[in-house]
């Protein structure tokens, strides 16, 4: 007995170093390493000599890091990416490819995971595509990578992604504001959507979720748009982009990318024809612009637009307070601007409105921005099914006017109303009037009553 | 090679171990063995008397406390770094799965191990007298390790850890008066947080492991002063009332006074510090019937304990310890669960707050500390004490019940979902 519980106890001690030899094993071979040696070996074969070959062989494996703290996250994914930045891997397959049109997008900058999604900790491929149990925030398909060119870009036109400036002007048009709320602007009937790219949802599901949104989410309230399979992909984009991630200082500053065409945008905002010409085409007042960027550094320029008076002491040129990415943006568009430009900016200026006129555009506006087409569609049309209600749909504001006077249309929009059902014992309708009283004030809503009684229809006389 | 022999003698002071006297020396000249006896009786050694639980339990610490010290070289207690600590652990640290995987798998098997050595302990009577209040004292160390494995479990920093603290302590807060008090303390604030999250660090690494410590070392030095291990059922003897130990003098002075006989004690003190030797009347079965602890007890033990680290980390090289994603204080799990040895409390408080989460522990920790003072039954026979463990199988086997219901069948809002029955999540 004694004999054999000692041989037992020898055998579980070798046991145990078996199982610590194993352990080991298995924690000095990961798989990153096979891949930093086969990069190695590819590296090599480019070297002329034995010598160097050896040389490069030798190199130690070691993990790599990007560490962000401005993006909060740390990036190990050129551990195995070995190739991203090195144009000589053109023609080499992953992990080690060349990343093409990277500039200026470096990982030692941005690191990987703010755009192509994944876990960036991870160390192992599985792990590191993310199509993991607890990680949400998988590798985005390809197709779907520049959507997160929207997290920093926040606003104006992003090069190469047309997708999400369409998205974005979907969602301002097609009043989406007027259920959802987006930073804090918008209504409350469907959820808040200023973190929604925070949410993991796959581009596959957003995209089904436009064009059906009550067959993947039953018994959601959001009426079907009917957009086209390019819209929904253009919002989906849109979603995918919306974070309240706080970016670090440096990534947040690239909100505005300076393009020309955004430059183009504040050059007719801030009128600046007004007292200045492209080529002899608009104001007298001030220098002619053409040519502007040859005769002045950039330095110039900027400091120019900062402060006017300080360049040319008594300048008459108003500061314009603009910030850094839109003086870039306009030192841009000066250095591409014609005459022919200036001739189109002038022959849109057009005539100023007359104060009725204009009351019902800053309506018209209204109605847009706050998403009161959302329900009641862009033409005032109505026609969004809502089961229950009378008509089983929002009606139509063509002929308000028919039932309501001004003042009771006013006061629905402040106060919002429930829908009167078609069955009394039936469910509550999904969409209803909210109360507006919170977000519009009462010379906006007057303005919206404005802009739909300039709308109506006359009654069919007989 | 006089002088290795010389070095040798000076660190080895015993006799060989092939005398008796060696045997002898090889536990009381050693401070780490002589919380052994010399000698132990043959019967109490045996696997099948006390399964060597309290010995595993206390193994199993011991890789807890090893495995922690060196996690934490690679743990920083702050909400967003802790979680990144994980991964680093998971992705980068050489071995650190491993590391992880020994704690987490230990600690659930201590909890385990210390609440089958409290059954041992009851169903073999062995709280009876004298042993009373080291009961007591192993309802204190049931109480430390569920709240050490309590403090470790919010520590990773995720959804399970952050959920699961945050239903304890909801819990804890249903006592009346002190009950929000209480959390509050422990959380230093209203909800989980950065301050939750360092007082459970500094519990879970030096508060609750010192208290441990000491306590283990009382509840080792009673049990050694007790006699060792109590009797095995199957060598009680009927009990004798005339057998009497003089203690004084030889048989022909007078004797300094008589006293019952112990019937367990085996160990006679060699010598006292002052006053006359104590001599005990040890009767020849008696003797025959011990062995010395070298080799007999110490390779059980040793045994014992190669078996407890094997299994440890057979089950830490095939199973990974969970890690979800990080807290994240806006998305609750549907159902939050507590961790498992507190859902038989959840399933209780899911029927009644006030009942489930306050009285009924409250209840269940005094009766268990009332045990040996309230069963004043001397016998240790499983049929003289027919009410007692029906009583106490009852506890057992409803507490084990209660966290199977809570682990297995319970599904969003506590719902009654089997574990066969797949329940799809449905987004918003």
């Amino acid at each position: 007995m004694e004999r054999r519980l000692q041989q037992v106890f020898f055998g579980l001690s070798l046991l145990a170093l078996v199982l610590i030899l194993a352990t080991e094993w298995q924690a000095s071979t990961p798989s990153w390493k096979n891949y930093q040696r086969k990069y190695l070996q590819l590296e090599a074969q480019e070297e002329p000599n034995a010598a160097s070959k050896a040389a490069v062989l030798a190199t130690p494996l070691a993990i790599n890091q990007v560490i962000l703290p401005g993006l909060q996250r740390v990036d190990r994914c050129t551990t195995c990416h070995l190739g991203v930045e090195d144009p000589t891997m053109k023609n080499v397959p992953e992990p080690f490819r060349y990343h093409a049109g990277l500039e200026p997008h470096v990982p030692s900058k941005f690191g990987c995971t703010i755009c192509h999604g994944g876990q960036g900790l991870a160390t192992d491929m599985k792990d590191a595509h993310g199509n993991v149990a607890f990680w949400q925030n998988p590798l985005l398909p390809a197709d779907y990578v520049r959507a997160s060119c929207g997290r920093c870009h926040k606003e104006g036109e992003v090069p190469g992604v047309p997708e999400l400036t369409e998205g974005r002007h979907l969602f301002e048009t097609e009043g989406c504001h007027g259920c959802h709320k987006l930073n804090g602007v918008g209504g409350s009937i469907g959820p808040d959507l200023t973190a929604e790219g925070a949410n993991h949802r796959s581009p596959e599901w957003l995209v089904r979720h436009f064009l059906t949104p009550n067959v993947v989410s039953p018994g959601s309230a959001m009426p079907n748009f009917h957009f086209t399979q390019e819209q929904a992909r253009a919002l989906s984009y849109f979603m995918l982009s919306l974070t309240s991630q706080d970016m670090g200082s440096y990534y947040s500053s690239m909100q505005l990318i300076p393009s020309p065409e955004f430059g183009r945008q504040l050059f007719v905002e801030k009128d600046c024809m007004a007292c200045h010409a492209i080529g002899g085409v608009g104001g007298k007042t001030a220098p002619d612009l053409a040519g502007v960027t040859k005769r002045h550094s950039t330095e110039w320029l900027d400091e120019q637009l900062v402060n006017p008076e300080l360049v040319y002491p008594g300048s008459s040129m108003p500061e314009y307070d603009l910030e850094s990415n839109a003086r870039k943006a306009l030192v841009a568009f000066l250095a591409s601007a014609t005459p022919e430009d200036a001739q189109l900016i002038l022959a849109r200026k057009g005539h100023p409105l007359t104060p009725q006129d204009a009351a019902i555009e800053a309506g018209k506006q209204d109605f847009a921005r706050f998403g009161c087409a959302g329900c009641h569609g862009t033409e005032l049309q109505g026609g969004v099914p809502n089961p229950n209600a009378q008509g089983e749909q929002v009606p139509s504001l063509l002929h308000v006017s028919d039932d309501y006077t001004k003042d009771e249309v006013i006061a629905i929009i402040r106060d919002g109303m429930v829908p009167p059902l078609d069955n009394p014992k039936g469910l509550t309708p999904p969409l209803y009037m909210p109360s507006w009283k919170s977000v519009l004030s009462d010379e906006d809503i007057n303005r919206i009553a404005d802009f739909l009684w300039s709308k109506q229809e006359k009654k069919e006389s007989w | 090679m006089n002088l290795i022999r010389e070095i040798w003698r000076s660190i080895v002071r015993r006799d060989p171990l092939s005398t008796d006297k060696g045997k002898s020396e090889l536990v009381f000249l050693n401070v780490w063995l002589h919380i052994h006896p010399a000698k132990v009786k043959k019967e109490n050694i045996k696997f099948r008397y006390s399964f060597y639980l309290g010995f595993i339990t206390f193994f199993l610490f011991l890789i807890l406390l090893t495995t922690g010290i060196a996690l934490m070289f690679y743990y920083r207690p702050y909400p967003s770094v802790a979680y990144q600590d994980m991964k680093d652990l998971q992705f980068a640290v050489f071995m650190g799965p491993f590391l992880r995987n020994m704690h987490r798998w230990a600690a659930q098997a201590m909890v385990l191990c210390v609440f089958l050595h409290m059954c041992r302990v009851f169903y073999t009577g062995s709280y009876k007298k004298p042993r009373q209040f080291n009961w007591v004292i192993g309802v204190m160390l049931l109480l430390l390790t569920l709240g050490l494995s309590f403090t470790g479990y919010l520590l990773p920093w995720d959804q399970l850890a952050y959920w699961a603290i945050t239903v304890g302590t909801n819990i804890g807060s249903y006592a009346p008066l002190i009950g929000g008090r209480l959390r509050e303390l422990l959380l230093g604030g209203h909800t989980v947080g950065e301050a939750a999250l360092i007082r459970f660090y500094v519990l879970h690494v030096a508060i609750l492991p010192s208290l441990v410590i000491l306590l283990t070392i009382v509840h080792f030095w009673r049990v050694r002063k007790d006699g060792g291990l109590s009797r095995p059922l199957w060598k009680l003897k009927p009990r004798k009332t005339e057998a009497l130990v003089t203690i004084g003098a030889p048989a022909e002075v007078a004797p300094l006074h008589v006293a019952a006989a112990s019937q367990d004690k085996t160990y006679g003190l060699m010598e006292v510090v002052t006053g006359k030797p104590i001599f005990e009347t040890v009767t020849p079965e008696e003797e025959e019937d011990t062995v010395f602890s070298y080799p007999y007890a110490f390779v059980r033990e040793a045994v014992a304990l190669m078996a407890t680290v094997t299994t440890i980390m057979t089950v830490s090289l095939f199973f990974n310890a969970p890690l979800e994603e990080m807290a994240n204080p806006a998305v609750t799990p549907n159902p939050a669960k507590a961790p498992w040895y507190f859902l038989g409390l959840q399933e209780l408080v899911s029927h009644s707050a006030l009942l489930g989460g306050v009285v009924i522990p409250a209840l269940m920790v005094i009766a268990l500390i009332a045990i040996p003072y309230f069963d004043k039954n001397p016998s240790r026979r499983p049929r003289d004490r027919k009410w007692a463990l029906w009583v106490f199988t009852f506890f057992v086997v409803a507490n084990v019940a209660l966290i199977i219901i809570g682990t297995f069948f319970r599904g969003p809002g506590w719902a009654w979902v089997p574990p066969w029955v797949h329940v799809v999540a449905r987004p918003e």
